[in-house]
């Protein structure tokens, strides 16, 4: 047949598939077998299973204020991110004027530049002008380097959908707040609900900008975690970040349920 | 008609303002106020116009030294990336839709996982007493336990991992643009399997294979997280050690001089990036 693939081809390629595979998720799987170790060492083999770290982190009053602060600026920088780009993004696609294109590219900038960069520019901002970085600092670094991406859904949303259902509602003698509430939010919603996913795992993820924005008495999972690695790391860091894991897993198959992975990335 | 032409005149403007001036005082003036900081004088100097930074980030055979580490382990991380990701992008092409949607989860899925997490990995799987190192003593290939922690293997190994999902993105989305045809037309001519991703599948990949290169090239020279973690203190990092001057040792006009060139390198990597993935008329 022609066109085959040839035995042996598929053979190596099923081998190199499969140590990609384990290559990819060996970390990812060593956090989580790491948090069942019964012994408080990371060593491999773990000597016995125990679910103690767990119960370490519940009692840790630092672990759950950094979770409750890393959820706070994630879900208030979901909402920023959404408020400001949603708009923009109606107004990149559905309408045209002068200097479009130019703008649709200031819009993207925050992905070029990178986000230890900005993240230096924003600390020194925030402390010759105001008092120092702050949660409101964090909350802003989040919106700058989400707000690309939220433009992006958003857009790639509304230019699949009809435009003339807009117009229609205009020449019905809609007032602008129809239109916009019932006509073109509605439409935007799967292009929102899928920005609000990267906004919300970028956010919660983030250690960059979070290292440098460091304020006193501000502190996200992922600074955590680092500072910890810097220097002892112990298997209640592994539990913390196995449910960080847990929680990227959710949005992953969430994300592929709702709107399918092969189409958004 | 007239009503409505000057309302859609007006509708983009207030629908683009906030998130612009948003931008402006977040973005740009934060990145305009490290171009500033970066020739700014300290001390005796302060407010004063000074190349001194600069004259010192290039003075310095300690600076030149970390540079030049860190631009071969860029160089190094993306020649693996594209040895790595090419074939896999290309299996992902060909393969059944289940095989093909499992991969896409196991590249997406370390990517949408925090570096912090995934680093903590890697320091478990390299570190003494670690992952590799028991399972290369349980084949019997080693008898003294190892450590990666602290070499350029080990920051490679990890970064490789870190990056290679930004590579076999890019590099699908310009091998899912070549017709399926003109891979089979080459067979038909007489072309072997190996012939037609020599002569087909290859060259029209190169503009993704080029742009994800790029765009990995930019993001290996900009971490600091992985890199440091893994390497240390004793291996530093162009990005390592911006992040020790801005918080370490707070020489803020040093630190914002280096970062300068850092975006300068930067943005020579991207702007090609944009160029590319623009004419391959995809989402990047």
């Amino acid at each position: 047949m022609i066109g085959a693939t040839p035995r042996f081809v598929t053979w190596a390629a099923i081998a190199f598939v499969l140590a990609i595979a384990l290559y990819m998720l060996i970390p990812i799987a060593v956090v989580v077998a790491s948090s069942l170790s019964s012994s408080q060492f990371l060593v491999f083999p773990p000597p016995g299973l125990s679910l103690r770290w767990y119960g370490e982190i519940l009692n840790s009053e630092a672990y759950l204020a950094a979770g409750w602060t890393s959820v706070k600026l994630a879900l208030i920088t979901v909402v920023v991110a959404l408020g400001l780009g949603t708009p923009a993004a109606i107004a990149l696609t559905r309408f045209r004027f002068a200097g479009r294109d130019a703008i649709g590219s200031i819009f993207l900038s925050p992905l070029i530049l990178p986000s230890l960069i900005f993240a230096i520019g924003l600390l020194m901002v925030f402390s010759r002008y105001g008092d120092g970085p702050s949660f409101t600092g964090l909350v802003i670094g989040h919106v700058v380097i989400t707000l690309p991406y939220v433009i992006r859904t958003v857009s790639a949303n509304l230019v699949d959908l009809d435009p003339n259902l807009d117009e229609a509602a205009r020449v019905m003698g809609a007032r602008w707040w129809q239109r916009y509430f019932l006509v073109i939010l509605p439409q935007c919603r799967t292009g929102m609900a899928a920005g609000a996913f990267f906004v919300f795992n970028i956010s919660f993820d983030d250690a960059v900008i979070a290292l440098f924005m460091r304020a006193p008495g501000v502190e996200t999972l992922p600074m955590r975690i680092y500072s910890t690695l810097e220097f002892s790391p112990d298997p209640s860091v592994a539990a913390v970040s196995a449910v960080m894991i847990a929680l990227t897993i959710l949005l992953v198959l969430l994300l592929d349920r709702v709107f399918g992975l092969s189409k958004i990335v | 008609m007239a009503g409505t032409a000057s309302l859609s005149r007006r509708e983009p403007a207030v629908l683009l303002t906030p998130g612009l001036l948003f931008l402006l005082i977040a973005f740009f003036f934060p990145t305009f106020q490290l171009l500033m900081q970066s020739v700014l004088g300290t001390g005796a100097e302060a407010g004063q116009l000074t190349l001194e930074h600069y004259a010192k980030a290039f003075g310095d055979d300690f600076y030149a030294g970390i540079a030049w580490r860190t631009l071969k382990l860029a160089v190094i991380i993306t020649g693996i990336c594209v040895a790595l990701g090419f074939p896999l992008a290309v299996i992902m092409t060909r393969a059944s839709k289940g095989v093909r949607t499992a991969l896409i989860l196991i590249i997406v899925l370390p990517l949408m996982t925090s570096v912090v997490i995934r680093t903590f990995g890697w320091l478990v799987i390299l570190g003494q007493g670690g992952v590799l190192s028991w399972m290369l003593k349980s084949l019997g290939l080693i008898s003294r336990n190892i450590s990666l922690m602290h070499t350029e293997a080990g920051i490679v190994i990890a970064m490789v991992q870190v990056l290679l999902p930004f590579l076999v993105l890019t590099t699908l989305g310009s091998l899912n643009q070549i017709p399926r045809a003109l891979d089979e037309a080459a067979r038909v001519m007489g072309a072997g399997f190996f012939g037609g991703i020599w002569h087909v599948t290859l060259p029209m990949a190169v503009p993704g294979l080029a742009s994800g290169s790029l765009l990995v090239f930019a993001l290996s020279i900009s971490s600091f997280i992985t890199p440091s973690l893994v390497g240390g203190v004793r291996l530093p990092v162009v990005a390592g050690s911006i992040y020790q001057q801005m918080t370490g040792s707070f020489d803020w006009g040093f630190g914002a001089a280096l970062s300068v060139l850092l975006l300068v390198v930067t943005l020579a990597l991207i702007i090609p990036y944009i160029r590319l993935t623009a004419r391959l008329g995809g989402r990047s």
